[in-house]
């Protein structure tokens, strides 16, 4: 009885502490989409200038330090790759969010269920 | 957003709950609140910044070719300088960029952030204002329900 009870607190604990991992991730998915979509924003609208321009503006890159000279064409080609890019890595990011949530509410339930069964088996204690 | 659409049935809703539910509710609208008045506050900054650049334009226009001038290099240390081009500007347009404009251009690419910033702030301020009668709302149920537990034995 002692030793199933043992067992029972030990399950609860890997499981507890595999939920809290689930939820650390889940915080971390936040963080980085948050990051993204903010650059996103960003590209966006360096996307709606550079459409704006006539075809001989004179557009620079900071490079470090230094201004390069760059070509609008390779300038705009740059900035959309960035933007699809951008897309796929936020949508990459949803699937693992839901995965993430998903196995979050499975892990909840898992330990809920323990600690349920962790609770009958007090009572019980003083039956054989 | 979720507060914003159920805020007409919120006192309704809101009388349902326990005390300790209502508080977390109150703690979570003012956490929003905080975090919408941030982002209120810094569209202001960024905003007056582009009303400085466009201010700095309308100088520089008014500027000659060849004029001299003192170029900040710290806050203490200045060196004599002469203008030299008076009617191209470098925009930073975000993410390293920079577009060479003319200056009305560059003025009128600073209106359009500062009409794209005013418009997303009255946005907020709405969003913002709504949060705010909704956390008063809680509020005041939560004051009458702690009056209700606290003083029912004397009614």
């Amino acid at each position: 009885m002692a030793a199933a009870k043992k067992e029972l607190q030990q399950q609860l604990e890997t499981q507890v502490s595999a939920l809290s991992k689930i939820q650390k991730d889940i915080t971390k998915n936040h963080q980085v989409r948050r990051q993204y979509t903010i650059q996103h924003g960003e590209n966006e609208m360096v996307q709606k200038e550079l459409e704006l321009l006539d075809d001989e503006a004179n557009v620079f890159k900071l490079i470090g330090p230094v201004l390069v000279k760059q070509d609008l064409v390779e300038a705009k080609a740059n900035v959309s790759k960035r933007i699809e890019y951008i897309t796929a890595e936020l949508k990459r990011l949803d699937v693992t969010l839901k995965n993430l949530e998903e196995s979050q509410t499975s892990k909840r339930e898992e330990v809920m269920k323990l600690q349920q069964r962790i609770q009958a088996g007090n009572p019980g204690k003083g039956r054989p | 957003m979720a507060a914003a659409s159920r805020s007409g049935g919120v006192v309704q809703e809101v009388a349902k709950l326990s005390v300790e539910q209502l508080q977390a509710v109150k703690e979570q609208i003012d956490a929003e609140l905080s975090v919408l008045q941030d982002s209120v506050g810094s569209i202001r900054t960024a905003a007056n910044r582009f009303e400085m650049a466009a201010s700095a334009l309308n100088n520089l226009s008014l500027q000659k070719e060849g004029q001299q001038m003192l170029v900040p290099l710290t806050a203490s240390l200045y060196v004599p300088g002469v203008l030299e081009n008076v009617d191209n500007v470098l925009v930073d347009v975000g993410t390293g960029y920079f577009i060479e404009k003319s200056l009305p251009e560059g003025k009128d690419y600073c209106d359009r952030k500062i009409n794209f910033l005013k418009a997303n702030h009255d946005k907020l301020v709405e969003v913002a204002s709504e949060k705010r009668s909704a956390a008063e709302q809680v509020s005041l149920v939560l004051q009458a329900k702690m009056r209700s537990s606290a003083a029912p034995s004397e009614q």
